[in-house]
């Protein structure tokens, strides 16, 4: 009768040690994989920084490490495509339009988070569905939009910055992440805050956008990333450097530098830094909130 | 004091609402400028002759040019595709009232005028958008004033077509408002649906209106084209290609049906009886659609190979960055120590402007036999390959080495094109990564740990557990994927070597948008580029939509 009580079974030494041993392998394979996906990501950033710092020679050759650091290939590029007008032109142009885009989508998403008005949701499904139209479709009557908007206007449009920031300063995107967050902010403060006499716009200030510091932040580094990249529109409504952002002057720049490797890749790196730099300031934040609200500028 | 309460509280409602439209104005008339109106106007350009400056109407010519008979086909379908909305509608609507056991059906007649109204404001802004259009030609060599702006907008409105379709216009405005007064006064809007009933019946009527209006301009048009062709003694075929492609696609779509109902039937010998059924449409459709070729053969080549390219770096690209970027996520959601340095790492690509990256992606694959990916190639004994510069398909190379010759057609996407898509998949891996772990974190742990207590495998509970789970994940993601290799654009741009001629592979690099672009920023066609816009369009369109069906029936949303 006191058999039946079961008695843990104890594993035998050896066992056990293969268990150990076991997860180890496992644990290593999965390191060995990790870090076979970091290597190619990142390889092709270490040749370009290793290749643009090499002679012209040894950037055509096989080499992958260079003999000597040139930095002066960073001031040559820098020079020869005119780099800091481009670089200028890109921080002026994503200072406007950011500025436009936040404080218009955040009046927006917050009047349509927290103000109910005849045909709310109608006006947001039908904002929302732009989501759909490809670029190629808006491209051309833009084009015609903003050339004409130009010609009949007091101010230029083409070769100058309207054209560049007023058709991306009404975003849907910024204004559907903004609102998801709004909505979320409890109405007993928005009933306090009135108590205290303050109306919407008061509340908005001074409650909701100190609790949305992170949907602004994504929004800020998006659109950074966004005007960093615009390369077709650019290509059509400026025709001189004087008002071109920079992806536009490193396509051009990757033309004419030809075969002079170490230039091409100094170029590269330049233009990639700014980006890189926000990134790593931000990025933590940066992908939970892209991974919470899964949505692509 | 009772009524003073009441007034100042309605005061108060509308003061709420002249700010919330004053807080979203700025936004949505950006929007509505750039985002919506812009669809409208780029339809505007598609029907002229429009080489930078707007010739002739021309009505669907640009589409025939590009499609050939397939556009006239492809409009009969739209507008079947519009009718058959509003006929669903109206199914629907009806269910509702039989339900509530309300009768709204005289209210389709107030609908009509609103919907004329909206027709009406449609048409007046086609007439004008013309002679607005001609207000910068006028302007030229004068002294910019406001006054001579004023002057000529009153000349754009007051022009003869203009002016006359804006009486209309006015007309039906306040018809319409007559009617929401008497609709008002009589309480019309006591029982509240009646309200949604209305909008429902402008609906309707919008979509019978318009998709009537397309059967009738589409059968002018067919029409015409039989004149023009029997002058010059040639048969067109337009109607019997449009009965059998049109009837085939009728067939597949009536087959998906079956299929559908098939998987609800109990017992067997339905369920076979359905699948019969479905096949047996589906191979009829599919026959009659084997007509397509011959409907299309006088359109434009470059749409074809465009869409083929697309349709190559679409199938190259999704399936590889989705499986890559689940194998890292399922890696990354061990916890193991360093999991976030990894992620952040991972990311990088996604984040580096495209130019700058793609431009480094073209030296590592470049031609030139120093360049690193030809080194590893000769290092491993191989002979070093064009790469960026190579036209020819993967799939006849492969033959070409192993001794023997492919067909033409299935010699698959160039190698240039492949070089593409392993940028593609190495830029948004880590994007798709981080969505993934996303979805891996919501999939609760109760479930597998009660799995693995029943003695399931990782395999299995891989396969019946996690990816059921993330299958919402998986289908955002292959949206999103899909749609995203229909607007690229920039890196292919500077891997084909930037605009001019037909890029370092010969064209065989150039996906949809990149012919759009081509033909609209150098050979200057704008409203040839426009009618491909819309193709584009539908094509995204309807991808969206079979995804929708296909896929989103096998969503599991727990």
């Amino acid at each position: 009768m006191a058999n039946s009580i079961s008695v843990p079974r104890l594993e035998p030494k050896n066992e056990r040690f293969l268990q150990v041993l076991g997860s180890w392998i496992g644990k290593l394979s999965i390191y060995a994989l990790l870090i076979l996906g970091v290597v190619i990501s990142i390889t092709p950033f270490v040749w370009m920084i290793l290749t643009s710092l090499m002679t012209l020679g040894e950037a055509q050759g096989i080499r992958w490490i260079p003999t000597e650091l040139h930095f002066e290939n960073y001031v040559e590029a820098w020079k020869e495509a005119a780099f800091s007008e481009y670089f200028t032109n890109s921080v002026i142009l994503t200072l406007i339009t950011l500025s436009g885009e936040l404080t218009f989508s955040i009046l927006a998403a917050y009047a349509f988070a927290r103000i109910k008005f005849p045909g709310r949701d109608a006006l947001f499904a039908l904002l929302l569905s732009t989501i759909m139209i490809p670029a190629m479709v808006n491209i051309i009557p833009n084009f015609l939009t903003v050339t004409w908007l130009g010609r009949i206007g007091p101010i230029k449009w083409i070769n100058n910055w309207p054209a560049q920031t007023v058709p991306f300063m009404g975003s849907i995107f910024a204004i559907f992440l903004l609102r998801q967050f709004f909505q979320q902010v409890p109405n007993e403060l928005y009933d306090a805050a009135r108590i205290d006499g303050s109306g919407h716009l008061r509340f908005l200030w001074t409650v909701v956008l100190p609790l949305s510091k992170a949907p602004l932040m994504v929004i800020i580094v998006l659109s950074f990333i966004g005007s960093w990249n615009s390369l077709a529109w650019p290509m059509l409504v400026t025709n001189s450097p004087e008002w071109r952002p920079i992806a536009l002057g490193l396509a051009q720049f990757v033309d004419e530098a030809g075969q002079r490797l170490n230039l091409m890749m100094a170029g590269a790196f330049i233009t990639i830094i700014p980006i890189l730099l926000i990134y790593f300031i931000t990025q933590k934040q940066f992908t939970e909130s892209i991974a919470r609200s899964g949505l692509k500028g | 004091m009772e009524r003073r309460l009441v007034s100042s509280r309605r005061i108060r409602e509308w003061r709420e609402y002249l700010t919330a439209y004053l807080m979203i104005a700025p936004s949505t008339i950006l929007i509505f400028t750039f985002g919506i109106f812009p669809v409208g106007f780029a339809l505007f350009v598609s029907l002229h002759k429009w080489r930078l400056k707007r010739g002739g109407f021309l009505g669907m010519d640009n589409f025939v040019r590009a499609l050939d008979n397939l556009s006239y086909i492809l409009f009969f379908l739209l507008a079947v595709g519009l009718l058959v909305l509003g006929i669903n509608a109206i199914r629907k609507m009806y269910q509702q009232a039989s339900e509530n056991d309300d009768r709204p059906w005289w209210l389709a007649f107030p609908a009509l005028v609103f919907s004329a109204t909206i027709l009406a404001l449609i048409y007046w802004v086609f007439k004008l958008l013309p002679e607005l259009l001609d207000i910068a030609d006028k302007i030229i060599g004068k002294e910019k004033s406001r006054e001579l702006f004023v002057q000529l907008l009153g000349e754009a409105f007051r022009a003869d077509l203009a002016f006359a379709t804006w009486g209309i216009f006015t007309k039906l405005v306040l018809a319409s408002i007559v009617v929401g007064v008497i609709l008002f006064f009589a309480k019309a809007f006591q029982n509240t649906r009646n309200f949604g009933y209305l909008l429902n019946f402008v609906f309707i009527e919008l979509m019978l209106l318009i998709g009537g209006w397309l059967i009738f301009v589409t059968y002018v048009a067919v029409q015409d084209a039989y004149r023009v062709a029997f002058e010059a003694g040639a048969d067109p075929g337009i109607w019997p290609q449009v009965i059998t492609i049109g009837s085939g696609v009728i067939l597949i779509i009536i087959s998906w049906r079956f299929w559908q109902s098939a998987i609800q039937q109990s017992s067997d010998r339905a369920f076979i009886f359905y699948i019969l059924g479905a096949l047996t449409l589906l191979v009829g459709g599919a026959l009659l659609i084997t007509e397509l070729p011959t409907a299309m053969a006088a359109g434009d080549e470059d749409i074809w190979t465009g869409l083929k390219v697309t349709a190559f770096y679409s199938l190259g690209t999704v399936p590889f960055q989705l499986t890559f970027s689940l194998f890292l996520a399922i890696l990354l959601f061990q916890r193991l120590a360093g999991s976030e340095m990894f992620r952040m790492l991972y990311f990088l690509p996604y984040v580096t402007p495209t130019v700058a990256s793609a431009a480094i992606f073209r030296q590592l694959f470049s031609n030139r036999y120093q360049a690193p990916i030809n080194q590893l190639l000769i290092s491993l004994g191989f002979e070093p390959l064009q790469w960026v510069r190579e036209p020819s398909g993967i799939f006849t190379m492969v033959a070409e080495s192993l001794n023997f010759n492919l067909p033409e057609w299935a010699a698959g996407p160039s190698l240039a094109l492949v070089v593409i898509m392993i940028y593609s998949i190495w830029t948004f891996v880590g994007y798709n990564t981080v969505i993934y772990l996303a979805g891996l974190g919501n999939i609760s742990t109760e479930l597998m740990e009660a799995a693995k207590i029943d003695g399931a495998g990782r395999w299995a509970i891989f396969r019946h557990i996690t990816l059921p789970l993330l299958s919402p994940t998986t289908y955002f993601l292959s949206m999103l994927s899909i749609i995203g290799t229909f607007k690229a654009f920039n890196h292919i741009w500077v891997m084909r070597g930037g605009g001019g001629g037909a890029g370092s592979a010969l064209g065989t690099t150039d996906t949809f948008s990149i012919v759009i672009f081509t033909e609209f920023f150098e050979k200057l066609r704008f409203g040839y580029a426009s009618a491909m816009a819309f193709v584009l369009f539908a094509v995204i369109l309807s991808l969206t939509f079979v995804n929708n069906k296909i896929q989103g029936s096998r969503v599991f949303y727990g």
